[in-house]
């Protein structure tokens, strides 16, 4: 391996990891989002919007982000919908994390016993309430080994986003080495820069599941 | 509890390293072998990968050629999942003339060095330009065409220089072709917007997701007489370069019987019937002499 | 504004190349997960072994897979592998190489998971018996087990066959790969097919993926 590659290479890099940070994390609070009012869609039994949701869940947890990615970013403009690389990476990942999002938070909700809700209604809180004093934060921090879990998922998938023209990680990896054939060294540097990026949250996880634990059974 | 995390950070570590020892035993070996030959790359990037002689080839009675597949009219796939193109006529004959049948493998621009010097394939037939960056990793025989490059834009706003470029606008280029390194290379501030594919690149530049398209120019002309609205603003940039077909490095005899067939059918104007067969329909007659190369000459 | 481009995949072969595409994913999928499961249960069975040296391997192989995307798994066996070892391997079986070791590292996890929950005196009534290990895993606690991983393993299959997806990148010519090609060949004609063609594509991967993701769910509460 040469290291003067690797230092010339290094600021390539650098500037990826930033583009995929910026488009996960915009992605991620998309998905959070739209987990968290499907769930409530869910929790409440709206009608119709509930069918909605099913079918967004099942239709986009069935195909493969990449699919999705290239129906919104290259078909779409074909019907008269333009959307900038960017934010389709953004709208992608938030959609497919979505779906996901949606059934974590969801079983977090179904994990509160019924009786919570029955108390704070009788106590005259309304619906919304209830949900969003009393179930929510239980429901939450019951759900965040899941929804780190996904975060993690989420990051990784944005790998494909190198086919829609952003300079990821991946991206900037395939670039170099198609114009300047160093495989190797940009190999390693790809393997070192996922690592950096989702190490701490695969720490952070462990942590939080670890305090969690103490949280619900005192240990 | 706590060794949970403890493990979990042990287990990181270790990993990384031994991601990192087995991508640097290889830099060792490659570095021992740069020590005893030159200072150059070129003994790197010829080390390890196999390639197969042309008796090897032979005796397989399969030769892979690398193409495109979504390069019309160069390399491409018809509607009878047939490949078909320029590039593809020549591989044709190469296998009649060779006696074995061919395996196509598709391939994208960015991944051509990578499957010769891995050895994947025979040889790339894929519209590749000799350049001196690729020729230090690569063996291309005789060229067989001549190529510049070119940028093509909406006939609504067309590019006619590179200094016109506005800040925030950004110019469509291919990974790992010539007009990605030559634009990198020379005009620095300009933003790129990279794709893997040409069909993805095309379809972008349809839907107006770049002011411009920057390619080999044979490529854009061909893409503006195909398509309605489309204009070659710019379309000779650069060198004049042109396309052979590339053999893995140190893969002496196919390169040497490649040089000698396209010598060979040079003679009886091969080249030439290929532009007549797969070209002319895109760019009519005007373009013959001025995109062939016969004999590699 | 013309047709959608739809039209385009009923022109010569080309919605059955498009159906072949799929399947080449489809093979990939099943092939893999077949592998993932017999080396799953040995991995897992490995995982609950008290040996430290052997624990720590284990990890890293675990937090390897769960941390490195899919696709440069790929790229690193398909473009690396030559290089280092000067191993030349295709593109299929570098994908299948690549979801092999994803899918051991998840069936292997959950093996582990399940063997846990097996009561440990069920062990211990098995070798008060006289049964010896091999025995107590085969006839006792993998029986058990296995009911609990079908679905989770069917779940595999479906995630696999989406992440087949990335294996356009090394050069397999699959559904998506073969829609480009369809793209390209027909832009002069059907300028809009890319609307069609991916919209098709689409569907394709739900109406194979989503049977499937419903029958492991369907397993999974019948059989919870």
């Amino acid at each position: 391996m040469d290291k003067d590659i690797l230092i010339e290479y290094l600021p390539l890099y650098k500037d990826a990891l930033f583009l995929t940070l910026k488009i996960g994390w915009q992605g991620i609070l998309l998905a959070f989002v739209i987990g968290l009012v499907g769930s409530a869609i869910f929790h409440f039994k709206v009608p119709v919007l509930k069918t909605i949701v099913g079918v967004y869940i099942e239709l986009f947890r069935n195909t493969p982000l990449l699919v999705q990615l290239f129906f919104i970013y290259f078909a779409l403009p074909k019907v008269g919908i333009q959307i900038t690389a960017e934010l389709c990476g953004v709208l992608g990942l938030g959609l497919l994390g979505g779906a996901y999002m949606i059934e974590t938070f969801r079983s977090g909700l179904e994990a509160i016993p019924v009786i919570q809700t029955e108390s704070a209604l009788s106590l005259g809180m309304n619906d919304l309430q209830t949900l969003w004093h009393v179930i929510l934060p239980q429901a939450i921090s019951i759900s965040v080994p899941g929804l780190l879990a996904n975060v993690i998922f989420l990051l990784k998938e944005t790998s494909v986003f190198s086919t829609i023209s952003l300079m990821d990680l991946m991206f900037t990896a395939k670039d170099l080495i198609g114009m300047y054939a160093k495989t190797i060294e940009c190999l390693f540097l790809l393997v070192v820069f996922y690592l950096i990026m989702l190490l701490p949250v695969s720490i952070i996880g462990a942590i939080v599941e670890r305090r969690l634990r103490y949280g619900q059974f005192g240990d | 509890m706590k060794n949970n995390l403890v493990k979990k950070l042990t287990a990181a570590t270790l990993a990384t390293g031994l991601l990192a020892a087995s991508l640097t035993g290889c830099g060792s070996s490659a570095a021992t072998s740069e020590v005893a030959g030159t200072e150059e790359k070129t003994v790197e990037a010829s080390s390890n990968a196999g390639y197969r002689t042309l008796d090897e080839i032979k005796e397989s009675g399969t030769i892979n050629i690398g193409v495109f597949s979504d390069k019309s009219p160069f390399g491409y796939v018809d509607e009878n999942g047939e490949y078909a193109g320029y590039d593809v006529y020549f591989a044709e004959r190469i296998g009649k003339d060779l006696g074995v049948d061919i395996n196509y493998v598709s391939t994208e621009a960015a991944n051509r060095i990578e499957y010769l010097q891995t050895g994947k394939v025979d040889i790339i037939l894929a519209n590749f330009t000799v350049t001196e960056e690729r020729a230090q990793e690569v063996d291309f025989a005789l060229p067989y065409m001549n190529v510049a490059l070119g940028v093509v834009s909406p006939e609504s706003a067309v590019v006619e220089s590179l200094d016109d470029i506005g800040a925030d606008d950004e110019i469509i280029v291919i990974s790992g072709t010539t007009a990605e390194t030559y634009l990198t290379k020379n005009y620095p501030d300009i933003k790129l917007q990279k794709y893997d594919a040409y069909a993805e690149a095309k379809t972008a530049f349809e839907n107006g997701n770049g002011v411009a398209w920057a390619n080999d120019n044979t490529e854009v002309i061909a893409f503006s007489l195909e398509n309605e609205g489309y204009t070659v603003g710019i379309p000779s940039l650069g060198d004049q370069d042109t396309i052979a077909p590339a053999v893995t490095k140190g893969n002496e005899t196919l390169l040497k019987w490649l040089n000698d067939e396209i010598e060979t059918i040079g003679a009886e104007n091969f080249f030439h019937a290929d532009y007549e067969a797969t070209l002319l329909d895109t760019y009519g007659a005007e373009y013959e002499d001025t995109l062939v190369l016969e004999g590699g000459k | 504004m013309d047709s959608l481009g739809i039209d385009v995949l009923f022109k010569g072969t080309n919605f059955l190349r498009l159906l072949q595409g799929l399947w080449v994913s489809i093979e990939i999928s099943l092939i893999s997960v077949a592998l993932s499961i017999v080396l799953g249960l040995l991995i897992g069975i490995l995982m609950t072994v008290d040996n430290k040296p052997l624990k720590a391997i284990l990890k890293v192989y675990l937090e390897t897979v769960r941390i490195m995307p899919q696709m440069v798994l790929l790229f690193i066996v398909y473009f690396g592998t030559t290089r280092v070892f000067g191993w030349d391997m295709s593109a299929e079986s570098s994908a299948i190489f690549v979801f092999t070791f994803w899918g051991t590292a998840e069936m292997g996890d959950l093996v582990r998971g399940s063997i846990k929950s097996v009561p440990k005196i069920q062990f211990e009534s098995a070798f008060a018996l006289g049964m010896d290990k091999i025995q107590t895993y085969l006839y006792i606690i993998l029986p058990q087990t296995i009911r609990r991983l079908i679905p989770l393993s069917i779940n595999l299959i479906t995630r696999m066959i989406k992440t087949t997806s990335l294996v356009m990148m090394i050069g397999i010519v699959e559904v998506l790969k073969v829609g480009q090609q369809i793209i390209e060949a027909n832009r002069k004609v059907s300028p809009n097919a890319a609307f069609g063609v991916f919209a098709v594509v689409f569907l394709l991967y739900f109406i194979v993926c989503w049977p499937i993701s419903r029958l492991a769910t369907y397993l999974e509460k019948r059989w919870a």
